[in-house]
């Protein structure tokens, strides 16, 4: 048992990161980490992950995101970016605080299913058939879901003089 | 063709941006991307819209973690029912002062006692049911025997129930050790197999306290468990066989356990 503890403890400031991401939100981010380590402790004997834990605890967190999400369908107020975004402590070098901003705005205009796959790609590091798997979709659905979720943030993000793609053949 | 003239797929431009390519292509996709420009402007993008993400979320697994994200510090018992609430109370009220604490291994759990039950089943089934000599400790063929010493050992006459109309024929059974934390006593396991030999296994031990009426039927891996409890015993049945099949056979088992001069106040 302390191992596993120690297990999930380790995973918790991704499980934060990740949740943080998914809902622009800090409290509720938080809220749903706790409800995922709850789960957790309350699950590993019966439900004990035979691989290892992260992708578990990764797939209890998003079936407790879907479930919320499906109580309060009604969407939160629009969102107070300022202060929620980490205030860089370190002046990001590349996009400018109004582009972050945008693109934070962009995230959470994007399909849940969409933000979801992405954010376990681009921000957690996971592989392509990892992140498949933990959603349960097959691959080709998942990669759909990243293309879709790509060319929508362009779309939203897109600012006035740059260069417009058109999709790759 | 070969594989480094492939042309290049947007699943393979996406699996290149995030670092995900298989080495053989990803030279390939590179001298891609620096010849065509429109691969470049596509790669270029999605590269600004990942460390966007990175630079946005990022910093947040740096923050310090909050008590209330400590497993550690999280290792209560999940919130007890008002029902077991109102139980401990009336043990804590009835008891009072020097024994007051004793109420406590009621509330304080940490998790059902039907989770440590129904795992024990599930595990007891995937270390028996997969062994050919040693399924069992007594085999049908003494029953008789058999049913008396695990009744006796259990402390609850139990009858080994009757699945042949569900195409089960005893194996035999086995007594084993208790769970540490339970006061169930020890288990007793029956196990049945079909012709095919698909095996099916009926674990019974004595009452837990606050667990009479109590059903549960879940899925562990390729295992189908269905669990339930009345006032004399707690049983579990455990099998692969689809739940469409395995429900009506532990149906019959409920009924002819608690059918007998010590059934519960199961209805």
């Amino acid at each position: 048992m302390p191992e596993f503890l120690d297990e999930i403890e380790a995973c918790v400031p991704a499980l934060r990161r990740y949740a943080r991401a998914l809902t622009h939100n800090v409290d509720r981010a938080d809220d749903l980490v706790q409800d995922c380590i709850e789960r957790a402790l309350r699950k590993h004997r019966l439900f004990r992950p035979r691989g290892p834990l992260r992708p578990w605890l990764f797939k209890i967190l998003l079936n407790l995101f879907r479930n919320q999400h499906r109580h309060d369908k009604r969407h939160a107020p629009p969102l107070p970016l300022e202060g929620l975004i980490a205030e860089p402590a370190q002046p990001a070098p590349q996009p400018g605080r109004l582009a972050l901003a945008e693109m934070a705005r962009a995230l959470q205009q994007l399909p849940d299913d969409q933000r979801a796959a992405l954010l376990l790609i681009v921000l957690e590091g996971f592989s392509y058939s990892e992140a498949a798997e933990l959603l349960g979709v097959p691959m080709g659905t998942l990669m759909s879901r990243l293309a879709r979720a790509r060319a929508a943030l362009r779309v939203l993000t897109d600012t006035p003089g740059e260069p417009r793609l058109r999709s790759v053949k | 063709m070969s594989r480094s003239t492939l042309p290049v797929t947007e699943a393979e431009l996406m699996a290149y941006v995030d670092g995900q390519l298989s080495p053989e292509r990803r030279a390939a996709v590179e001298a891609a991307v620096a010849d065509t420009p429109l691969l470049g402007a596509h790669a270029a993008l999605w590269r600004q819209q990942n460390d966007a993400i990175a630079t946005l979320y990022g910093p947040v697994a740096n923050e310090p973690v909050p008590g209330r994200l400590v497993p550690h510090r999280m290792r209560r018992p999940a919130a007890p029912s008002w029902a077991r609430l109102a139980a401990a109370a009336l043990v804590l009220l009835a008891l009072g002062g020097a024994f007051g604490w004793t109420g406590r291994d009621i509330v304080g759990e940490d998790e059902p006692a039907r989770e440590v039950l129904i795992e024990a089943a599930v595990n007891a089934h995937r270390v028996y049911s997969a062994e050919n000599r040693h399924a069992v400790e007594v085999a049908a063929a003494e029953q008789d025997h058999l049913v008396t010493w695990l009744s006796n050992r259990i402390a609850r006459p139990i009858d080994a129930p009757d699945l042949t109309a569900f195409g089960l024929e005893l194996v035999g059974g086995r007594l084993l050790p208790a769970d540490v934390d339970l006061e169930a006593g020890p288990a007793a396991q029956l196990m049945y197999q079909t012709a095919d030999g698909q095996r099916v296994t009926v674990y019974v031990t004595g009452s837990v306290p606050g667990e009479a009426g109590a059903n549960e039927t879940i899925m562990l891996g390729q295992d189908q468990a269905f669990y339930w409890a009345n006032e004399a015993i707690t049983c579990t049945v455990v099998g692969q066989l689809p739940p469409q099949t395995l429900e009506p056979v532990a149906r019959a088992v409920f009924e002819q356990l608690t059918d007998g001069p010590y059934r519960g106040n199961q209805g």
